[in-house]
């Protein structure tokens, strides 16, 4: 609780600010009129706010755009799919019919959702070569966390290998599952005597199949497309016209149908509609009908014998395919693929990040992060808050902040900082940045540095940094208008700071005129000091620099680019202290 | 070991590894330390858990087997009460354990415990975790604090991984690599 990281949050500019997001989520709408005059600020604690706010690392750079690129205005692509536990890479013409989980041996446990491993459920063999014998059958998945084993749901396997398509075919309990090839055997069957019609009573008896069984929804599924497959090719008017199973637009039965569509039913082929018969519905389970449970009394009786134990969890639920009720029902959960991908700026389709293809390679072959085109933004109490101290921020009490900026171009770059006198919201502090305008000298290669630093000298000729006792009376030292402190690419400046009063019963620190008072209870990190900053950056760049080899070098030193980045961004200060 | 720590409190080795002379380092000849590693006080490193049932490659070249226990690479860090175990298992009916290799800038946070087969590079594991026995890490992965990965778990690349049992809750972004570079911790760490 008493830890608090100061952080740094970028929105980036693709937020629309034009709309004031302040009042949304507000109970009081009599704020809406007072925001016009400053709807500019932005409210870090806004409701929308956090969906526009990211840290520095997750935000890209677009170099033809010149702009911030966050996950909102960037574009996904899959670049490779593969299994997060076995790490084989899958083709995505695989995932297309196959679907996006591994088919492999890979599952997770359906209780924990820790990894499961194939184990064997005979005792080790012993005897005379029994190092070189392979481990014998039956096998089970088997949790080394939670130790539920699929033994559990009454499933075991005969080999240790390909256990996705061995378990495709085992139901719960150890029946096996027919394949869509076998009920479509079976089906064919069915049809054949159906057209016989001779001896109805016994071709029930040479169905395999019951019309009353209880179907899995897989099952269900594929029973029901073929049955409407079935009827969708004897209603069609193309076999009536003796075109048995084509259905190409150029068939005179679809050519009728598509006339018929655009002439109006004036016009359609009288012939035609009088053959159409209308479709019958499916009517057993083997065409994929299941009548709805009336009574449960088989699940209550269940529910009284296994109790609390014997239900599935909301999340157990979530992670399976048909959402059972029961811990019996559930079923190992195959390991969902992931992907590797890279970005694109929407605006110019311009490659931001792209990995290697291969599962293994961690390397990108274009990255093109924020954080080398932008300074980054630090910031911490001057005073170092010392062992035992509460790092907690008292309120009213005027405090030093600095506020760093480092620059990763190789360009100096002007920095103007803007902040809210007072920081938007109830509990209101006081903000002054000391110095709102500097210059951040250029980045340099570690080894250049290394070169142009004078020896004997320590920290470069330019840095410039206060010793502990400056520090120490940092209260009376920092000026206004002055740098902090600074090095090659780096400036600080001083940010003061009075924290409102936060509290269930203290009123707003600083009450703006004409606010009515919000007496609600308060809000879960409230009481954290956010200050929005609007930073604009100004520099001055050979334009070969980040074009690349493309553009022609030019000798004119004249013939500089001005550039401009204006964003807003959010320091997290500290938490205030309650009274 | 009884004499009183006279000088700082690590044992800096050629390599420029920073040893506490608090840590408990067992069977210290089958571990390898890469340099430039810091090994904190209270750490425990189980070097003495080596493999006793001879792979079926060594088997064939005889004396070639190695005795590596731990194997670790360069910039790593185990902070206070960490623990590294090479893993065991029963395998034909024999237990016998297996190394445990990890690789570079590998940070293990304070009281974790590590059984692990491998961890690779750039990975780090908060306070008060437990990485199960033969779990296999890859490359750039953050563990959250008080995470237990179970046994076997594989976690592949720019994974964030939290929870108990752990699973992947989010994926390292681009901007985030570096931050996995632990040089400038090393440079933290100085005998005074
Ligand atoms: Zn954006
Ligand atoms: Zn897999
Ligand atoms: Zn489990
Ligand atoms: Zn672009």
């Amino acid at each position: 609780m008493d830890h608090f990281t100061p952080y740094t949050y970028f929105q980036c500019p693709c937020t629309d600010n034009s709309i004031s997001i302040r009042n949304i989520g507000h109970l009081e709408s009599t704020r809406a009129d007072h925001d016009d005059e400053d709807e500019r600020t932005f409210d870090p604690k806004a409701p929308r706010a956090n969906f526009s706010l990211y840290p520095l690392d997750h935000l890209l750079y677009c170099e033809i755009c010149h702009e911030i690129r966050c996950p909102r205005c960037a574009l996904d692509e899959i670049v490779t799919w593969y299994c997060p536990n076995c790490l084989f890479e899958v083709p995505s013409s695989t995932v297309k019919s196959e679907g996006n989980r591994c088919t492999r041996s890979c599952f997770q446990c359906p209780v924990c959702v820790a990894p499961l491993s194939v184990n064997s459920e005979a005792p080790a063999p012993t005897g005379l070569g029994a190092e070189h014998a392979g481990p014998a059958g039956p096998f089970v998945l088997s949790c080394s966390f939670c130790c539920w084993s699929s033994a559990e749901i009454g499933i075991k396997f005969e080999k240790p290998n390909s256990i996705f398509s061995q378990l495709a075919k085992i139901k719960n309990g150890g029946d096996p599952i027919l394949s869509a090839k076998q009920r479509r055997l079976d089906r064919e069957e069915r049809r054949r005597d159906f057209s016989d019609a001779s001896i109805p009573e016994d071709a029930q008896e040479v169905l395999p199949l019951d019309p009353n069984e209880q179907l899995d929804a897989e099952a269900q599924f594929s029973n029901l497309k073929s049955f409407y497959q079935s009827q969708l090719a004897d209603a069609s008017p193309a076999s009536a016209l003796g075109f048995g199973g084509e259905y190409g637009y150029g068939s005179p039965g679809a050519l009728t149908r598509i006339m018929g569509l655009y002439t109006g039913g004036g016009l359609a082929d009288k012939r035609s509609q009088s053959k159409s018969t209308p479709m019958r519905e499916a009517c057993d389970a083997t065409e994929g009908l299941q009548l709805a449970k009336t009574n449960a009394d088989e699940d209550l009786a269940k529910l009284r014998r296994e109790g609390w134990e014997g239900t599935v969890s909301k999340e157990q639920r979530c992670e399976q395919a048909h959402e059972p009720h029961f811990v019996s029902d559930l079923r190992p959960i195959a390991a969902l693929l992931r992907t590797k991908r890279s970005k694109r700026c929407k605006s110019c389709r311009h490659i931001l990040s792209k990995p290697e293809s291969k599962v293994q390679n961690t390397r990108f072959r274009i990255r093109l992060l924020a954080m080398n085109y932008i300074p980054t933004i630090t910031i911490k109490p001057l005073q170092p808050v010392l062992p035992g101290q509460s790092s907690l921020l008292s309120p009213m009490k005027p405090t030093q902040f600095v506020l760093t900026f480092k620059n990763p171009l190789y360009d100096a770059v002007n920095v103007s900082i803007a902040t809210p006198s007072q920081t938007p919201g109830r509990y209101s502090s006081k903000v002054t940045v000391l110095c709102p305008q500097f210059e951040v000298g250029a980045y340099i290669e570690d080894a250049w540095d290394d070169v142009l630093r004078e020896p004997g000298e320590k920290g470069g000729e330019k840095e410039r940094r206060r010793t502990r006792a400056e520090t120490f009376e940092g209260q009376q030292q920092a000026e206004a208008g002055k740098v902090w402190e600074s090095g090659r690419n780096w400036v600080s400046v001083v940010v003061e700071i009075v924290p409102a009063t936060v509290g269930p019963e203290s009123g707003p620190a600083f009450l703006t005129e004409g606010l009515e008072q919000d007496n609600s209870p308060m809000k879960e990190d409230e009481d954290i000091l956010e200050i929005p900053v609007f930073v604009r950056l100004e520099w001055e760049t050979d334009p070969a620099h980040d074009d690349g080899l493309g553009a022609p070098v030019s000798k004119d030193k004249e013939a500089k680019v001005k550039r401009e980045l204006a964003y807003w961004c959010v320091l997290g200060v500290g938490r205030i202290a309650q009274v | 070991m009884s004499k009183k720590p006279a000088k700082g409190e690590y044992i800096e080795t050629d390599t420029g590894n920073k040893v506490s002379r608090k840590c408990q380092i067992v069977g210290s000849t089958n571990i390898i330390l890469g340099g430039k590693t810091i090994i904190q006080a209270e750490v425990i490193i189980r070097g003495d858990l080596i493999r006793t049932l001879p792979s079926s490659r060594s088997a064939s070249s005889g004396a070639a087997q190695s005795n590596v226990a731990v194997a670790i690479g360069r910039y790593c860090f185990f902070s206070t009460g960490s623990a590294l175990r090479p893993p065991g298992k029963l395998f034909q009916g024999q237990f016998s354990h297996y190394p445990l290799k990890i690789g570079d800038h590998v940070y293990v946070g304070p009281s974790s415990v590590v059984e692990a087969a491998l961890i690779g590079n750039h990975v780090h594991i908060g306070q008060g975790c437990v990485i199960g026995k033969f779990a296999i890490i890859k490359d750039f992965v953050k563990i959250l604090d008080g995470t237990i990965i179970p046994p076997n778990m594989v976690i592949p690349s720019f994974s964030i991984v939290g929870g108990r049992p752990g699973r992947v809750v989010g994926e390292i972004p681009e901007g985030g690599h570096e931050a996995f570079d632990l040089r400038e911790l090393y440079k933290t760490i100085k005998n005074s």
